[in-house]
Protein backbone atom coordinates (compact mmCIF):
# COMPACT_ATOMS: atom_id res chain seq x y z
CA UNK A 1 0.00 0.00 0.00
CA UNK A 2 2.70 2.42 0.97
CA UNK A 3 4.66 1.63 -2.15
CA UNK A 4 1.88 2.95 -4.37
CA UNK A 5 2.12 6.22 -2.50
CA UNK A 6 5.72 6.56 -3.46
CA UNK A 7 5.29 5.64 -7.10
CA UNK A 8 2.85 8.53 -7.37
CA UNK A 9 5.30 10.99 -5.89
CA UNK A 10 8.33 9.80 -7.81
CA UNK A 11 7.76 11.51 -11.19
CA UNK A 12 7.62 14.89 -9.45
CA UNK A 13 11.08 16.20 -8.80
CA UNK A 14 10.30 19.64 -7.44
CA UNK A 15 12.89 20.58 -4.75
CA UNK A 16 10.12 20.77 -2.18
CA UNK A 17 9.18 17.13 -2.79
CA UNK A 18 12.78 16.00 -2.79
CA UNK A 19 13.39 17.65 0.57
CA UNK A 20 10.31 15.98 1.99
CA UNK A 21 11.52 12.63 0.74
CA UNK A 22 14.89 13.16 2.38
CA UNK A 23 13.12 14.07 5.60
CA UNK A 24 11.06 10.91 5.37
CA UNK A 25 14.18 8.84 4.93
CA UNK A 26 15.73 10.47 7.98
CA UNK A 27 12.60 9.84 10.06
CA UNK A 28 12.52 6.24 8.94
CA UNK A 29 16.15 5.78 9.93
CA UNK A 30 15.70 7.26 13.40
CA UNK A 31 12.63 5.10 13.95
CA UNK A 32 14.33 1.86 13.09
CA UNK A 33 17.78 2.65 14.46
CA UNK A 34 17.15 1.45 18.05
CA UNK A 35 16.06 -1.96 16.78
CA UNK A 36 19.10 -2.28 14.53
CA UNK A 37 21.46 -1.17 17.30
CA UNK A 38 19.89 -3.63 19.73
CA UNK A 39 20.29 -6.63 17.45
CA UNK A 40 23.83 -5.67 16.45
CA UNK A 41 25.01 -5.04 20.02
CA UNK A 42 23.29 -7.96 21.69
CA UNK A 43 23.08 -10.57 18.97
CA UNK A 44 25.28 -10.15 15.91
CA UNK A 45 28.38 -8.85 17.64
CA UNK A 46 28.26 -11.56 20.35
CA UNK A 47 27.78 -14.21 17.67
CA UNK A 48 30.79 -12.95 15.72
CA UNK A 49 32.66 -12.86 19.02
CA UNK A 50 32.03 -16.53 19.75
CA UNK A 51 32.83 -17.55 16.18
CA UNK A 52 36.24 -15.88 16.58
CA UNK A 53 36.68 -17.38 20.00
CA UNK A 54 35.88 -20.87 18.76
CA UNK A 55 39.15 -20.82 16.81
CA UNK A 56 41.26 -20.24 19.92
CA UNK A 57 42.67 -22.74 22.37
CA UNK A 58 40.72 -23.23 25.65
CA UNK A 59 40.70 -19.88 27.51
CA UNK A 60 43.76 -18.46 25.75
CA UNK A 61 41.61 -15.77 24.10
CA UNK A 62 41.93 -13.71 27.27
CA UNK A 63 45.43 -14.55 28.32
CA UNK A 64 47.89 -11.65 28.48
CA UNK A 65 50.19 -13.39 26.00
CA UNK A 66 47.51 -13.23 23.35
CA UNK A 67 45.17 -15.81 21.88
CA UNK A 68 46.53 -19.03 20.44
CA UNK A 69 44.69 -19.73 17.22
CA UNK A 70 43.91 -23.34 16.54
CA UNK A 71 41.47 -25.62 14.75
CA UNK A 72 41.62 -28.10 17.57
CA UNK A 73 38.12 -27.33 18.86
CA UNK A 74 36.58 -28.25 15.54
CA UNK A 75 38.75 -31.34 15.31
CA UNK A 76 37.32 -32.33 18.68
CA UNK A 77 33.82 -31.60 17.43
CA UNK A 78 34.24 -34.01 14.53
CA UNK A 79 36.03 -36.57 16.69
CA UNK A 80 35.56 -36.86 20.40
CA UNK A 81 32.36 -34.81 20.50
CA UNK A 82 30.77 -36.08 17.30
CA UNK A 83 28.52 -38.36 19.34
CA UNK A 84 27.18 -35.28 21.16
CA UNK A 85 26.15 -33.78 17.81
CA UNK A 86 24.47 -37.04 16.85
CA UNK A 87 22.61 -37.31 20.14
CA UNK A 88 21.30 -33.76 19.70
CA UNK A 89 20.15 -34.47 16.16
CA UNK A 90 18.64 -37.81 17.21
CA UNK A 91 16.63 -36.29 20.06
CA UNK A 92 15.33 -33.43 17.90
CA UNK A 93 14.60 -35.81 15.01
CA UNK A 94 12.72 -38.34 17.12
CA UNK A 95 10.57 -35.70 18.80
CA UNK A 96 9.82 -34.15 15.39
CA UNK A 97 8.72 -37.56 14.14
CA UNK A 98 6.47 -38.08 17.17
CA UNK A 99 4.98 -34.63 16.62
CA UNK A 100 4.34 -35.31 12.92
CA UNK A 101 2.64 -38.63 13.59
CA UNK A 102 0.45 -37.43 16.45
CA UNK A 103 0.09 -33.81 15.34
CA UNK A 104 -1.49 -34.44 11.95
CA UNK A 105 -4.58 -36.31 13.21
CA UNK A 106 -4.90 -33.82 16.05
CA UNK A 107 -4.83 -30.85 13.68
CA UNK A 108 -7.21 -32.59 11.28
CA UNK A 109 -9.80 -33.31 13.95
CA UNK A 110 -9.35 -29.84 15.42
CA UNK A 111 -9.95 -28.10 12.08
CA UNK A 112 -12.75 -30.35 10.77
CA UNK A 113 -14.74 -31.56 13.74
CA UNK A 114 -14.08 -29.59 16.90
CA UNK A 115 -16.35 -26.72 17.87
CA UNK A 116 -14.83 -26.05 21.29
CA UNK A 117 -11.57 -24.66 19.85
CA UNK A 118 -11.08 -21.95 22.46
CA UNK A 119 -11.07 -24.63 25.13
CA UNK A 120 -8.45 -26.59 23.19
CA UNK A 121 -6.34 -23.44 22.87
CA UNK A 122 -6.62 -22.90 26.60
CA UNK A 123 -5.30 -26.38 27.27
CA UNK A 124 -2.61 -26.09 24.64
CA UNK A 125 -0.90 -23.08 26.17
CA UNK A 126 0.32 -25.11 29.13
CA UNK A 127 3.23 -26.85 27.39
CA UNK A 128 4.32 -23.49 25.97
CA UNK A 129 5.16 -22.09 29.38
CA UNK A 130 8.42 -23.90 29.12
CA UNK A 131 10.16 -27.21 28.77
CA UNK A 132 11.39 -26.80 32.34
CA UNK A 133 7.97 -27.24 33.91
CA UNK A 134 7.09 -30.10 31.56
CA UNK A 135 10.31 -31.92 32.43
CA UNK A 136 9.86 -31.20 36.14
CA UNK A 137 6.30 -32.52 36.09
CA UNK A 138 7.25 -35.63 34.12
CA UNK A 139 10.11 -36.33 36.50
CA UNK A 140 7.70 -36.22 39.38
CA UNK A 141 5.18 -38.46 37.61
CA UNK A 142 7.78 -41.08 36.72
CA UNK A 143 9.50 -41.09 40.10
CA UNK A 144 9.08 -44.30 42.15
CA UNK A 145 5.75 -43.87 43.92
CA UNK A 146 4.64 -41.24 41.41
CA UNK A 147 1.45 -41.17 39.38
CA UNK A 148 2.74 -43.47 36.65
CA UNK A 149 3.83 -46.24 39.01
CA UNK A 150 0.70 -48.45 38.67
CA UNK A 151 0.84 -48.16 34.88
CA UNK A 152 4.54 -48.97 34.77
CA UNK A 153 4.05 -51.91 37.13
CA UNK A 154 1.33 -53.26 34.89
CA UNK A 155 3.71 -53.03 31.94
CA UNK A 156 6.50 -54.58 33.95
CA UNK A 157 8.95 -51.67 33.63
CA UNK A 158 11.00 -50.63 36.67
CA UNK A 159 10.49 -46.99 37.62
CA UNK A 160 14.08 -45.90 37.36
CA UNK A 161 14.32 -47.38 33.89
CA UNK A 162 11.35 -45.31 32.77
CA UNK A 163 12.51 -42.12 34.50
CA UNK A 164 15.98 -42.00 33.02
CA UNK A 165 15.46 -43.08 29.45
CA UNK A 166 15.37 -41.91 25.86
CA UNK A 167 11.57 -42.28 25.48
CA UNK A 168 10.81 -40.03 28.44
CA UNK A 169 13.14 -37.30 27.10
CA UNK A 170 11.58 -37.52 23.65
CA UNK A 171 8.11 -37.52 25.19
CA UNK A 172 8.79 -34.34 27.19
CA UNK A 173 10.32 -32.62 24.14
CA UNK A 174 7.33 -33.64 22.01
CA UNK A 175 4.81 -32.27 24.49
CA UNK A 176 6.69 -28.97 24.63
CA UNK A 177 6.63 -28.48 20.85
CA UNK A 178 3.32 -30.16 19.97
CA UNK A 179 1.36 -26.87 19.83
CA UNK A 180 3.78 -25.42 17.28
CA UNK A 181 3.29 -28.43 15.05
CA UNK A 182 -0.50 -28.32 15.37
CA UNK A 183 -0.43 -24.60 14.58
CA UNK A 184 1.49 -25.11 11.32
CA UNK A 185 -0.41 -28.17 10.13
CA UNK A 186 -3.74 -26.70 11.21
CA UNK A 187 -3.16 -23.57 9.13
CA UNK A 188 -2.33 -25.69 6.09
CA UNK A 189 -5.37 -27.93 6.65
CA UNK A 190 -7.80 -25.06 7.06
CA UNK A 191 -6.81 -23.92 3.57
CA UNK A 192 -7.90 -27.27 2.11
CA UNK A 193 -11.54 -27.25 1.06
CA UNK A 194 -13.47 -30.16 2.67
CA UNK A 195 -15.31 -30.50 -0.64
CA UNK A 196 -12.19 -32.14 -2.07
CA UNK A 197 -12.38 -34.94 0.46
CA UNK A 198 -16.10 -35.41 -0.16
CA UNK A 199 -15.47 -35.56 -3.90
CA UNK A 200 -12.77 -38.18 -3.39
CA UNK A 201 -15.14 -40.22 -1.21
CA UNK A 202 -17.92 -39.91 -3.80
CA UNK A 203 -15.56 -41.15 -6.49
CA UNK A 204 -14.91 -44.26 -4.42
CA UNK A 205 -11.66 -43.46 -2.62
CA UNK A 206 -11.15 -45.15 0.69
CA UNK A 207 -10.16 -42.91 3.64
CA UNK A 208 -6.55 -44.00 3.42
CA UNK A 209 -6.44 -43.22 -0.29
CA UNK A 210 -7.94 -39.79 0.37
CA UNK A 211 -5.25 -39.17 2.97
CA UNK A 212 -2.33 -40.25 0.77
CA UNK A 213 -3.44 -38.71 -2.51
CA UNK A 214 -5.44 -35.63 -1.49
CA UNK A 215 -4.65 -34.43 2.03
CA UNK A 216 -0.96 -35.21 2.24
CA UNK A 217 0.08 -33.52 -1.04
CA UNK A 218 -2.04 -30.46 -0.25
CA UNK A 219 -0.65 -29.96 3.26
CA UNK A 220 2.92 -30.90 2.46
CA UNK A 221 4.33 -27.40 2.90
CA UNK A 222 2.63 -27.04 6.29
CA UNK A 223 3.97 -30.38 7.43
CA UNK A 224 7.49 -29.55 6.30
CA UNK A 225 7.40 -26.07 7.85
CA UNK A 226 6.01 -27.44 11.11
CA UNK A 227 8.50 -30.29 11.20
CA UNK A 228 11.46 -28.00 10.59
CA UNK A 229 10.25 -25.49 13.15
CA UNK A 230 9.86 -28.15 15.81
CA UNK A 231 13.25 -29.59 14.92
CA UNK A 232 14.84 -26.15 15.18
CA UNK A 233 13.29 -25.52 18.59
CA UNK A 234 14.29 -28.90 19.94
CA UNK A 235 17.87 -28.74 18.74
CA UNK A 236 18.66 -26.51 21.72
CA UNK A 237 17.06 -28.86 24.25
CA UNK A 238 18.44 -28.30 27.73
CA UNK A 239 16.23 -29.17 30.69
CA UNK A 240 14.65 -32.37 29.34
CA UNK A 241 17.83 -34.47 28.92
CA UNK A 242 19.16 -33.11 32.18
CA UNK A 243 16.12 -34.00 34.26
CA UNK A 244 14.86 -37.09 32.44
CA UNK A 245 17.74 -38.58 30.48
CA UNK A 246 20.57 -41.00 31.04
CA UNK A 247 24.23 -40.09 30.57
CA UNK A 248 23.69 -40.65 26.85
CA UNK A 249 20.91 -38.11 26.47
CA UNK A 250 22.78 -35.66 28.67
CA UNK A 251 25.38 -35.43 25.94
CA UNK A 252 23.06 -33.01 24.14
CA UNK A 253 25.01 -30.03 22.85
CA UNK A 254 23.29 -27.25 24.79
CA UNK A 255 23.96 -28.90 28.13
CA UNK A 256 27.54 -29.90 27.28
CA UNK A 257 28.16 -26.34 26.09
CA UNK A 258 27.04 -24.99 29.45
CA UNK A 259 29.28 -27.36 31.37
CA UNK A 260 32.38 -26.81 29.24
CA UNK A 261 31.89 -23.06 28.98
CA UNK A 262 30.54 -21.83 32.29
CA UNK A 263 31.61 -24.57 34.68
CA UNK A 264 35.01 -25.58 33.23
CA UNK A 265 35.78 -22.29 31.39
CA UNK A 266 37.01 -24.09 28.27
CA UNK A 267 35.73 -21.20 26.15
CA UNK A 268 37.23 -22.43 22.88
CA UNK A 269 35.45 -25.78 22.91
CA UNK A 270 32.25 -24.38 24.33
CA UNK A 271 31.96 -21.69 21.66
CA UNK A 272 32.76 -24.24 18.96
CA UNK A 273 29.75 -26.23 20.21
CA UNK A 274 27.71 -23.05 20.11
CA UNK A 275 28.73 -22.44 16.51
CA UNK A 276 27.78 -25.99 15.50
CA UNK A 277 24.42 -25.58 17.24
CA UNK A 278 23.93 -22.22 15.54
CA UNK A 279 24.68 -23.66 12.09
CA UNK A 280 22.23 -26.51 12.67
CA UNK A 281 19.51 -24.13 13.86
CA UNK A 282 20.01 -21.64 11.02
CA UNK A 283 20.01 -24.28 8.31
CA UNK A 284 16.74 -25.64 9.62
CA UNK A 285 15.24 -22.17 10.02
CA UNK A 286 16.20 -21.20 6.48
CA UNK A 287 14.28 -24.12 5.00
CA UNK A 288 11.42 -23.69 7.43
CA UNK A 289 10.95 -20.05 6.41
CA UNK A 290 11.12 -21.03 2.75
CA UNK A 291 8.28 -23.48 3.21
CA UNK A 292 6.12 -21.37 5.48
CA UNK A 293 3.73 -18.73 4.32
CA UNK A 294 6.28 -16.16 3.21
CA UNK A 295 7.50 -12.99 4.79
CA UNK A 296 5.22 -10.57 6.57
CA UNK A 297 6.52 -7.30 5.24
CA UNK A 298 6.26 -6.23 1.58
CA UNK B 1 -27.65 -47.05 5.79
CA UNK B 2 -28.00 -47.60 9.49
CA UNK B 3 -24.58 -49.20 9.57
CA UNK B 4 -23.08 -46.13 7.88
CA UNK B 5 -24.39 -43.83 10.57
CA UNK B 6 -23.13 -45.92 13.45
CA UNK B 7 -19.63 -46.24 12.01
CA UNK B 8 -19.56 -42.51 11.47
CA UNK B 9 -20.65 -41.89 15.01
CA UNK B 10 -17.98 -44.28 16.24
CA UNK B 11 -15.42 -42.29 14.24
CA UNK B 12 -16.62 -39.06 15.82
CA UNK B 13 -16.40 -40.48 19.29
CA UNK B 14 -12.91 -41.77 18.64
CA UNK B 15 -11.83 -38.40 17.21
CA UNK B 16 -13.02 -36.47 20.22
CA UNK B 17 -11.55 -39.07 22.54
CA UNK B 18 -8.20 -38.58 20.79
CA UNK B 19 -8.36 -34.80 21.23
CA UNK B 20 -9.17 -35.16 24.90
CA UNK B 21 -6.48 -37.75 25.41
CA UNK B 22 -3.89 -35.31 23.99
CA UNK B 23 -5.27 -32.39 25.98
CA UNK B 24 -5.05 -34.37 29.21
CA UNK B 25 -1.49 -35.30 28.33
CA UNK B 26 -0.65 -31.59 27.93
CA UNK B 27 -1.86 -30.66 31.38
CA UNK B 28 -0.73 -33.83 33.17
CA UNK B 29 2.70 -32.44 34.14
CA UNK B 30 1.02 -29.33 35.49
CA UNK B 31 -1.69 -31.26 37.35
CA UNK B 32 0.86 -33.61 38.87
CA UNK B 33 2.83 -30.65 40.19
CA UNK B 34 -0.36 -29.02 41.41
CA UNK B 35 -1.27 -32.13 43.38
CA UNK B 36 2.24 -32.48 44.72
CA UNK B 37 2.41 -28.84 45.79
CA UNK B 38 -0.40 -29.47 48.29
CA UNK B 39 1.30 -32.34 50.08
CA UNK B 40 2.99 -31.65 53.38
CA UNK B 41 4.94 -33.60 55.95
CA UNK B 42 2.07 -33.90 58.43
CA UNK B 43 -0.96 -34.53 56.32
CA UNK B 44 -1.80 -35.03 52.71
CA UNK B 45 -3.12 -31.52 52.38
CA UNK B 46 -1.05 -28.46 53.19
CA UNK B 47 -1.12 -24.84 52.15
CA UNK B 48 2.19 -23.99 53.82
CA UNK B 49 4.01 -24.59 50.53
CA UNK B 50 2.28 -21.64 48.99
CA UNK B 51 3.02 -19.49 51.99
CA UNK B 52 6.62 -20.47 51.36
CA UNK B 53 6.30 -19.33 47.73
CA UNK B 54 5.31 -15.82 48.75
CA UNK B 55 7.66 -15.77 51.72
CA UNK B 56 11.01 -17.29 50.91
CA UNK B 57 10.57 -17.31 47.16
CA UNK B 58 8.96 -13.89 47.22
CA UNK B 59 12.11 -12.10 46.21
CA UNK B 60 12.57 -14.46 43.26
CA UNK B 61 9.06 -13.76 42.09
CA UNK B 62 9.69 -10.06 42.56
CA UNK B 63 12.83 -10.25 40.43
CA UNK B 64 10.87 -12.09 37.74
CA UNK B 65 8.21 -9.38 37.70
CA UNK B 66 10.79 -6.60 37.72
CA UNK B 67 12.81 -8.10 34.84
CA UNK B 68 9.60 -8.78 32.88
CA UNK B 69 8.35 -5.21 33.36
CA UNK B 70 11.63 -3.63 32.28
CA UNK B 71 11.88 -5.97 29.30
CA UNK B 72 8.35 -5.29 28.14
CA UNK B 73 8.87 -1.54 28.41
CA UNK B 74 12.07 -1.65 26.36
CA UNK B 75 10.48 -4.08 23.88
CA UNK B 76 7.67 -1.66 23.32
CA UNK B 77 9.94 1.37 23.00
CA UNK B 78 12.02 -0.39 20.36
CA UNK B 79 9.41 -2.39 18.47
CA UNK B 80 6.76 0.32 18.04
CA UNK B 81 8.87 2.76 15.99
CA UNK B 82 10.59 -0.08 14.16
CA UNK B 83 7.26 -1.66 13.19
CA UNK B 84 5.94 1.70 12.03
CA UNK B 85 9.04 2.33 9.91
CA UNK B 86 8.89 -1.16 8.42
CA UNK B 87 5.28 -0.85 7.34
CA UNK B 88 4.85 2.83 6.47
CA UNK B 89 8.13 3.79 4.85
CA UNK B 90 9.39 2.26 1.63
CA UNK B 91 13.05 1.34 1.45
CA UNK B 92 15.15 -1.26 -0.32
CA UNK B 93 16.03 -4.50 1.44
CA UNK B 94 13.07 -4.31 3.78
CA UNK B 95 12.48 -8.03 3.75
CA UNK B 96 16.09 -8.82 4.59
CA UNK B 97 16.08 -6.27 7.39
CA UNK B 98 12.91 -7.77 8.86
CA UNK B 99 14.45 -11.24 8.74
CA UNK B 100 17.65 -9.93 10.35
CA UNK B 101 15.65 -8.31 13.14
CA UNK B 102 13.57 -11.43 13.83
CA UNK B 103 16.50 -13.83 13.65
CA UNK B 104 17.06 -13.88 17.46
CA UNK B 105 13.93 -16.04 17.69
CA UNK B 106 15.69 -18.88 15.94
CA UNK B 107 18.97 -18.83 17.83
CA UNK B 108 18.99 -21.56 20.51
CA UNK B 109 18.88 -20.15 24.03
CA UNK B 110 22.14 -21.79 25.04
CA UNK B 111 23.97 -20.11 22.15
CA UNK B 112 22.59 -16.66 23.01
CA UNK B 113 23.53 -17.39 26.61
CA UNK B 114 27.16 -18.33 26.02
CA UNK B 115 27.66 -15.54 23.45
CA UNK B 116 26.26 -12.89 25.78
CA UNK B 117 28.00 -14.06 28.93
CA UNK B 118 31.35 -13.95 27.15
CA UNK B 119 30.82 -10.52 25.61
CA UNK B 120 29.43 -9.15 28.88
CA UNK B 121 32.47 -10.43 30.69
CA UNK B 122 35.17 -9.39 28.30
CA UNK B 123 33.87 -6.58 26.09
CA UNK B 124 30.95 -4.75 27.69
CA UNK B 125 31.86 -5.37 31.35
CA UNK B 126 28.24 -5.35 32.47
CA UNK B 127 28.12 -8.85 33.92
CA UNK B 128 27.25 -7.54 37.39
CA UNK B 129 24.49 -5.21 36.25
CA UNK B 130 20.89 -6.23 35.89
CA UNK B 131 20.74 -4.42 32.53
CA UNK B 132 22.77 -7.17 30.95
CA UNK B 133 20.04 -9.64 31.84
CA UNK B 134 17.31 -7.25 30.75
CA UNK B 135 18.90 -6.65 27.34
CA UNK B 136 19.41 -10.38 26.86
CA UNK B 137 15.66 -10.77 27.40
CA UNK B 138 14.85 -7.82 25.13
CA UNK B 139 16.85 -9.11 22.19
CA UNK B 140 15.21 -12.53 22.50
CA UNK B 141 11.64 -11.30 22.74
CA UNK B 142 11.42 -8.11 20.75
CA UNK B 143 10.72 -10.05 17.50
CA UNK B 144 7.63 -11.41 19.27
CA UNK B 145 6.56 -7.84 19.87
CA UNK B 146 7.50 -6.64 16.40
CA UNK B 147 5.57 -9.28 14.46
CA UNK B 148 2.05 -8.56 15.80
CA UNK B 149 2.67 -4.82 15.50
CA UNK B 150 3.72 -5.22 11.87
CA UNK B 151 0.69 -7.39 11.16
CA UNK B 152 -1.80 -5.01 12.74
CA UNK B 153 -0.22 -1.94 11.11
CA UNK B 154 -0.50 -3.61 7.73
CA UNK B 155 -4.18 -4.27 8.40
CA UNK B 156 -4.75 -0.61 9.28
CA UNK B 157 -5.58 1.48 6.20
CA UNK B 158 -3.35 4.53 5.87
CA UNK B 159 -6.52 6.57 5.25
CA UNK B 160 -7.06 6.98 9.00
CA UNK B 161 -3.76 8.74 9.43
CA UNK B 162 -4.27 10.85 6.33
CA UNK B 163 -7.70 11.86 7.52
CA UNK B 164 -6.35 12.83 10.93
CA UNK B 165 -3.65 14.96 9.37
CA UNK B 166 -6.07 16.58 6.92
CA UNK B 167 -8.17 17.57 9.91
CA UNK B 168 -5.18 19.33 11.40
CA UNK B 169 -3.68 16.78 13.77
CA UNK B 170 0.07 16.91 14.26
CA UNK B 171 2.21 13.81 13.73
CA UNK B 172 2.26 13.06 17.47
CA UNK B 173 -1.47 13.55 17.84
CA UNK B 174 -1.98 11.15 14.96
CA UNK B 175 0.15 8.50 16.65
CA UNK B 176 -1.28 8.86 20.13
CA UNK B 177 -4.93 9.32 19.31
CA UNK B 178 -5.38 7.38 16.07
CA UNK B 179 -2.67 4.83 15.37
CA UNK B 180 -1.94 3.47 18.85
CA UNK B 181 -5.56 2.87 19.85
CA UNK B 182 -6.27 1.16 16.54
CA UNK B 183 -3.33 -1.24 16.75
CA UNK B 184 -3.89 -1.76 20.49
CA UNK B 185 -4.87 -5.43 20.20
CA UNK B 186 -1.72 -6.15 18.19
CA UNK B 187 0.43 -4.40 20.78
CA UNK B 188 -1.13 -6.33 23.62
CA UNK B 189 -0.69 -9.60 21.73
CA UNK B 190 3.01 -8.79 21.56
CA UNK B 191 3.03 -7.87 25.24
CA UNK B 192 1.37 -11.16 26.16
CA UNK B 193 3.77 -13.30 24.14
CA UNK B 194 6.84 -11.48 25.41
CA UNK B 195 5.59 -11.62 28.98
CA UNK B 196 5.04 -15.37 28.85
CA UNK B 197 8.48 -15.99 27.39
CA UNK B 198 10.40 -13.62 29.71
CA UNK B 199 8.47 -14.60 32.82
CA UNK B 200 9.28 -18.29 32.32
CA UNK B 201 12.77 -17.92 30.86
CA UNK B 202 15.47 -19.84 32.74
CA UNK B 203 18.05 -20.83 30.11
CA UNK B 204 19.54 -17.49 29.04
CA UNK B 205 19.08 -16.29 32.62
CA UNK B 206 21.20 -19.20 33.84
CA UNK B 207 24.08 -17.88 31.74
CA UNK B 208 23.83 -14.11 32.20
CA UNK B 209 22.17 -13.55 35.56
CA UNK B 210 24.18 -11.12 37.70
CA UNK B 211 25.32 -12.40 41.08
CA UNK B 212 22.53 -12.17 43.63
CA UNK B 213 19.75 -12.01 41.08
CA UNK B 214 17.79 -15.25 40.80
CA UNK B 215 14.51 -15.15 38.93
CA UNK B 216 11.76 -17.57 39.89
CA UNK B 217 12.18 -20.00 36.94
CA UNK B 218 15.92 -20.09 37.54
CA UNK B 219 15.24 -20.85 41.20
CA UNK B 220 13.01 -23.74 40.12
CA UNK B 221 15.74 -25.02 37.84
CA UNK B 222 18.44 -24.76 40.50
CA UNK B 223 16.28 -26.43 43.13
CA UNK B 224 15.25 -29.29 40.86
CA UNK B 225 18.89 -29.85 39.99
CA UNK B 226 20.35 -29.69 43.47
CA UNK B 227 17.64 -30.28 46.07
CA UNK B 228 15.63 -32.98 44.35
CA UNK B 229 11.87 -32.72 44.22
CA UNK B 230 10.41 -30.64 47.01
CA UNK B 231 6.72 -29.75 47.36
CA UNK B 232 7.75 -26.11 47.77
CA UNK B 233 9.55 -26.13 44.41
CA UNK B 234 6.44 -27.64 42.85
CA UNK B 235 4.38 -24.88 44.44
CA UNK B 236 6.65 -22.23 42.90
CA UNK B 237 6.43 -23.86 39.46
CA UNK B 238 2.65 -24.09 39.79
CA UNK B 239 2.41 -20.43 40.78
CA UNK B 240 4.47 -19.38 37.74
CA UNK B 241 2.32 -21.44 35.38
CA UNK B 242 -0.90 -20.17 36.92
CA UNK B 243 0.17 -16.52 36.57
CA UNK B 244 1.07 -17.14 32.91
CA UNK B 245 -2.18 -18.97 32.33
CA UNK B 246 -4.27 -16.18 33.80
CA UNK B 247 -2.44 -13.68 31.60
CA UNK B 248 -3.44 -15.76 28.58
CA UNK B 249 -7.02 -16.16 29.81
CA UNK B 250 -7.35 -12.42 30.38
CA UNK B 251 -6.10 -11.78 26.87
CA UNK B 252 -8.55 -14.29 25.36
CA UNK B 253 -11.33 -12.67 27.34
CA UNK B 254 -10.58 -9.12 26.18
CA UNK B 255 -9.33 -9.59 22.64
CA UNK B 256 -10.24 -13.12 21.53
CA UNK B 257 -7.74 -15.31 19.73
CA UNK B 258 -7.73 -13.45 16.41
CA UNK B 259 -4.70 -11.30 17.15
CA UNK B 260 -2.50 -14.24 18.04
CA UNK B 261 -2.79 -15.76 14.56
CA UNK B 262 0.52 -16.54 12.94
CA UNK B 263 2.33 -16.00 16.20
CA UNK B 264 3.25 -18.51 18.84
CA UNK B 265 -0.04 -19.01 20.62
CA UNK B 266 -2.00 -20.45 17.70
Amino acid sequence: MSQEQVSISQPLVAPEVRRREQNARLTMLTLILPAILLTILFLYYPLVFIVRMSFTLADSFLSPTGPIFTLENYVAMTGRYLSNVWVTIKLAGLSTLVNLIFGFPFAYILVRKVRYRDLVRGFMVFPMFGALYVAFGMRFILLPGGMATPLLNALGIPNTQALYSLPSVVFAMSIFTFPFMVMNVGTALSNVDPVLEEAAACLGARPLQTFWRILLPLTRSGLIAGGLMVFGWNIGTFAEPLLLGTIDEQKSLAWTLYQRGVVQTDYGLSTAMGVVLLILAFTVTYFSLRYSRGALVE
Amino acid sequence: MKNFFTSRRLGDILSHAYIWFCLILFVTPFLALLGYSFTGPQGIYAVQNFQYVFGSFGKNLLWSFRISALTLLLDLMIALPAGYALVRYPFPGKRILFSALTLPLYVPGAVIGIALVLTYNFTYHIITSIWGLVFAMVVGTFPLMLTPIVVSLKDLPIAFEEAAQCLGATKWQTYWRVVFPLIGPGISAGLLLSFIIVFNEYLVTLFVHPPGVTTAPLRVFNLVRTAGLLPTTAALAVTMQLISFFAVLAFFRFFGTRYLKGTYLI
